[in-house]
Parts: C-alpha cells; sequence; structure tokens
C-alpha cells in the first residue's frame, strides 16, 4: 500500500516558532469534542474567512519545533474536518508528530519550507520521490523521509488499521 | 565507536547484539505503564478486545496502572471510568495502583524504574525514569500498539549528551537546572533524541532533583531523557527493581549528536512565564508581580527535597492573608516520609493548603483559576488554562520561591528568606 501524495494549496502559513496547535480553536475550546463546532471555531483568530477559502485537499504549513507545548488533538481534527490533508513544517515536536501520524494525518518535515513557499502556492509533495514541488513557482525540494512504521502507518490511515494489517513484529 | 546507554537497551530488547541511532526495531517493552484517563486507557481496553480480539494480556507483570488522576472523583462519569479500569485490571490481574500517588512517581517506588529496562506509557512525564537508568519513553496513543503486540515499532534515538559541572547554590534548584537547558540549548535542542545527563556534578543533585530534570525532558524536544546509574541511583532502584537486568550505562567513546556542558554553580534562580515552557527567564526580573496562588506539587517536583525547601522558608512565617497555597505531595509514600520530618505540621501552621497525592491541581481539575488570576507554580507546564481559565497565568519557578512567593503575594527570591 503505498501513500498517496498530497496535492493542494498552502491554505495558512504559521510563522510562530514552538507553535502549540491548541490555539487554532483557542485553548477555552479544547474540551469540545463534536467536530462541526471544532471546525466553526476553526483558525478564527488567524483568518476570520479561513472557512470559505479552504477546500478539501489544502494543507497548512508551519515554522520550526512545530506542535510544541502540550498538543491536545482537537485542533487537528477540526483542520480535517474542514478538508485539509496534511501539515507541512520547518521541524516538528515529536509529541505533536507522534499523536497525529497515529490518527493517520500527513505530516511533513521540510526544512526551508517557510522561505519556499506563500500561501495558495499550489504543491504536492512526492512520499516516493522525497520532493516537495511548488507547482505554483515551479520549484521542487527534497524533505525528511519518513521512517517505516510512520509510513506504513499513514498509509494504513491510521494506527489501529496500521496495526491490524501489520505483521506481528 | 562505542555505544550510549539507549542503544544498549534498544539492543537487549529488539534481541539484536548491537542497535545503533537511526535503526528501525520492533522491541519488546519491559513495562508497558498509563495511568487511567478517557480518550487513553479507556478506549485502548476496548480496542484490544474489539479491534484485536485479545480477552486478556499475555504477560501480566509486564503492565501497570495508575490511578492518580480524577482522584478523588468528582462526578459519576470519572467514577465510572475508575470502575472500568479496576475491573480490567483485575479480569487481565495486572498490577493497579490507586490513591498511592502520582503513578511516575509510584511507579519508580514499586520497581517498573528497573536500571536497564525499556518502559512504554502514552505520557511523556513517564521519562524521569531515566533518573535510574531506564529508557523510558512515552509514544501517546501508539501505547495501544504494546497491549496488542509483543514489540513495538521504534527508530533508535539519537542522544545529546549534557555534562554538569559544580554545585548548586543555595536557592538554587533541579528545577532551575533544567529550566537553564531549554534557555540555554533551546526548545527544540534535543527534539527526537534522548537527552543524556552526565558529568562531575551529577553525584551532586538528589535522586530526587533528577527525577524532576528528567521528568520535564520534553520541553527540550527530548522524547526522553536518561542518566547513566551510579552507585546512589542504582542502591535506590535495584532493591525495588521488577526485573532482574544488568544495569547499563553508556561508552566512553559513545557517539553524541551533540554534547554540552553546563556549571551548575553558575545558576540563578529561573521562572518560566506564560504561556509557554520555553519563556525561561531570571527570576530577578520578574520580582514583585502579583500572584494569587501557589502550587508546590506535580511528578515534576512535590519530592521531600521541595517541602524541605518551602518548609525551611515558611518556618515561623505565614502565607499572605488571600493567597492560596496548594501543596501537594508527588505520592503518598512522599507524604508519609514529609510527616515523619514534621514538614507537613510547618507548612500547615504556616496556612498551606496540603492535600493528599493527585495529579489535578497541575491541569487545573481542582483549585482552578478563574480569569485574571496568576499562580506561582512547580507544575509541568504553563501553557494557556493549564490550571483553569485560559485568562490565567502561571509563571513556573522552583519550590523555594513558590514558598517565598506565598509569603509577598508576589513573585519573591527565596534567597533572602533562607
Amino acid at each position: 500500500m503505498d501513500l498517496q501524495n498530497l496535492k493542494g494549496r498552502v491554505a495558512f502559513i504559521f510563522t510562530e516558532q514552538d507553535f502549540d496547535v491548541d490555539q487554532i480553536i483557542g485553548v477555552k475550546n479544547i474540551k469540545i469534542q463534536d467536530v462541526e463546532q471544532l471546525a466553526k471555531l476553526a483558525m478564527n483568530s488567524y483568518d476570520p474567512e479561513f472557512q470559505s477559502k479552504v477546500k478539501p485537499g489544502d494543507v497548512v504549513v508551519g515554522a520550526a519545533n512545530f506542535g510544541y507545548g502540550h498538543p491536545h488533538y482537537p485542533p487537528m481534527r477540526a483542520l480535517r474536518h474542514l478538508g485539509i490533508k496534511g501539515v507541512i513544517a520547518e521541524s516538528f515536536s515529536p509529541g505533536y508528530w507522534r499523536g497525529e501520524i497515529s490518527m493517520g494525518f500527513p505530516q511533513c518535515s521540510c526544512p526551508g519550507i517557510l522561505a519556499f513557499v506563500e500561501r495558495w502556492d499550489e504543491i504536492e509533495v512526492d512520499w516516493r520521490a522525497g520532493i516537495l514541488r511548488n507547482l505554483t513557482q515551479g520549484a521542487q525540494t527534497s524533505f525528511e523521509k519518513l521512517s517505516h512504521a510512520d509510513e506504513a502507518m499513514l498509509a494504513a490511515g491510521g494506527l489501529v488499521p496500521y496495526l491490524k494489517a501489520a505483521p506481528v513484529g | 565507536m562505542g555505544h550510549t546507554i539507549t542503544e544498549k537497551i534498544l539492543a537487549r530488547v529488539a534481541g539484536l547484539p548491537s542497535v545503533k541511532a537511526g535503526d528501525e526495531v520492533f522491541a519488546k517493552p519491559d513495562f508497558v505503564l498509563a495511568y487511567d484517563f478517557p480518550g487513553y486507557t479507556d478506549v485502548i481496553f476496548k480496542q484490544m478486545k474489539e479491534d484485536f480480539g485479545i480477552q486478556r494480556v499475555a504477560e501480566p507483570d509486564r503492565f501497570g496502572i495508575f490511578i492518580d488522576h480524577m482522584v478523588p472523583a468528582a462526578t459519576p462519569a470519572e467514577e465510572e471510568l475508575h470502575i472500568i479500569t479496576r475491573t480490567w485490571c483485575a479480569e487481565n490481574n495486572v498490577p493497579l495502583f490507586e490513591r498511592k500517588g502520582i503513578g511516575h512517581q509510584v511507579s519508580a517506588e514499586v520497581g517498573y524504574a528497573t536500571p536497564g529496562a525499556f518502559v512504554v506509557h502514552f505520557d511523556g512525564h513517564v521519562s524521569q525514569l531515566g533518573t535510574f537508568g531506564a529508557l523510558a519513553i512515552g509514544i501517546r496513543r501508539n501505547l495501544l500498539e504494546a497491549f496488542v503486540r509483543e514489540r513495538i515499532s521504534i527508530k533508535v534515538p539519537h542522544t545529546t549528551r549534557i555534562n554538569l559541572t559544580g554545585r548548586l547554590r543555595p536557592g538554587v534548584m533541579a528545577r532551575d537546572v533544567f529550566h537553564h537547558i531549554v534557555r540555554v540549548l533551546g526548545p527544540s535542542a534535543c527534539r527526537f533524541q534522548v537527552m543524556e545527563l552526565g558529568g562531575s556534578g551529577l553525584a551532586g543533585i538528589s535522586t530526587e532533583g533528577l527525577q524532576t530534570i528528567t521528568g520535564l525532558a520534553m520541553f527540550t524536544g527530548a522524547i526522553t531523557a536518561i542518566v547513566n546509574p551510579d552507585e546512589t541511583r542504582l542502591a535506590w532502584a535495584l532493591p525495588r527493581a521488577r526485573k532482574q537486568l544488568d544495569p547499563v550505562c553508556s561508552d566512553p567513546d559513545a557517539d553524541y549528536a551533540a554534547v554540552h556542558e553546563i556549571d551548575l554553580s553558575a545558576l540563578e534562580p529561573i521562572v518560566v512565564i506564560p504561556p509557554s515552557p520555553a519563556n525561561t527567564r531570571d527570576l530577578a526580573d520578574f520580582l514583585g508581580i502579583e500572584v494569587h496562588a501557589g502550587y508546590l506539587g506535580s511528578c515534576a517536583s512535590g519530592r521531600l527535597e521541595d517541602m524541605r525547601a518551602a518548609a525551611q522558608i515558611l518556618n515561623g512565617r505565614q502565607v499572605k492573608q488571600g493567597f492560596q497555597l496548594h501543596v501537594i505531595p508527588t505520592s503518598q509514600e512522599l507524604m508519609a516520609a514529609a510527616a515523619k520530618e514534621g514538614l507537613i505540621s510547618t507548612l500547615v501552621e504556616a496556612g498551606a493548603f496540603v492535600s493528599s497525592s493527585s495529579c489535578d491541581y497541575c491541569f487545573g481539575r481542582i483549585a482552578t483559576m478563574t480569569a485574571g488570576q496568576r499562580a506561582v507554580s512547580t507544575g509541568t507546564l504553563n501553557v494557556k488554562g493549564r490550571m483553569g481559565s485560559p485568562d490565567s497565568e502561571i509563571y513556573l519557578c522552583n519550590a523555594a520561591a513558590v514558598a517565598a512567593s506565598a509569603i509577598e503575594g508576589r513573585i519573591a527570591d527565596p534567597r533572602k528568606y533562607l
């Protein structure tokens, strides 16, 4: 089973280092479970019109150590519900990375990404080739390869389907 | 080229003669730990049965479950979660530790911190078992893998070595060492790596202090922290160990991603200002800020040396009228020891509110702050909303600074009370 390429527009760029993802929905909303409600709250403090601008297939971009702090699951559940298919960042905080990979949500560690894309550029993450293409600007760059286990988990769609499909270690 | 302690432990549990950082292996955890928490244990217990058809874990002695959050329960739903946990542990014959204290401390007390062991948990603060030379990693929901498979997939991490030299001065504590590490190396210095502590200064730091430093490792980006255990740590851990293992240490010529030196004798008390554990500052620059609550406790702090430091400062003095000082020992064993030393009476007579061990103060489930309130805290974290309203604030500092601030109702330097 191959991991499908990410191909879409950069719907937002979080330029803050050590970004605490809970801010995407607001800390006061962190205990909300209903995904419709979460999606309505998402990104309000960054771009109030985000929800009308975003299209299924879009991705978001982050800075270094993305996901630092004490990340919870609701913010990314909200972004997925809005159609966001993955996150590309300069680098990631391990707890956040582990949590989202196990949810089957593609994360791509790409040093230099902030200088490489602008908001609304169309990009493609080609997992097999190890190349990230900026289709709008006609440029390409490389990213850090996924571990075998992370790639298999993403291809399977998350932790449970991965474990069901994986040979017993 | 030699091997790190991490590589040695993972080689053994992967059943391989040796492994190197970057290798992807399947490794059998010696111990699988968890505390009951909605969305984690209840889900794992359910998935085990319903998705994987596993009725019972094969080796119950490899597991350990803790009831330390939502203790005591405040709603029927919380008590129902605890019942699910008690039932599962009884059915599976898995050891359950309820109302013994915060699991990361209790797990050391009851021997899961076996030197040389590989331990997994969903919560990253389990890193503090590294004090005793165990490799203990928090893997969030991937913990399910350890419940339904004998081996889990893991990439052997690189190691950043931090050599400590010198000795801490009065009023400067282990917490300050950790916050200083974040300050000088940065909040992503050890990203995806193990933070290994060594150096001649290590022997001068108490075992409790090392539990503090290793328990906070995640805020350097590390997946865990580990100490090459010396005779003091081994004398504590080996008699309690749940498994016969040979302790291991890093080779002198082990390969490190980076090596740093920190001179303990140069450190000053640090305050970590809201809203991020990366915001490390000199305490001296924030003196006088009004604070309404103080928390001395958590899996990071709340041990005997923390209570001793607070008691020394509060002895014969009073907490400022209206200030809420909560002292929550990290475990019941530590609370009993503190009582025998007379620390509890000193703290209570000074006006502290002292309660049995629980995680609940650290994440605002109780002693909840409202908008505009500010706390000094030895908790793990100072992100928005951690101890109540998103519009309250948390200043992290050492136990002595919490005690001094409680006297003044303002952020205070503990050294003037020593």
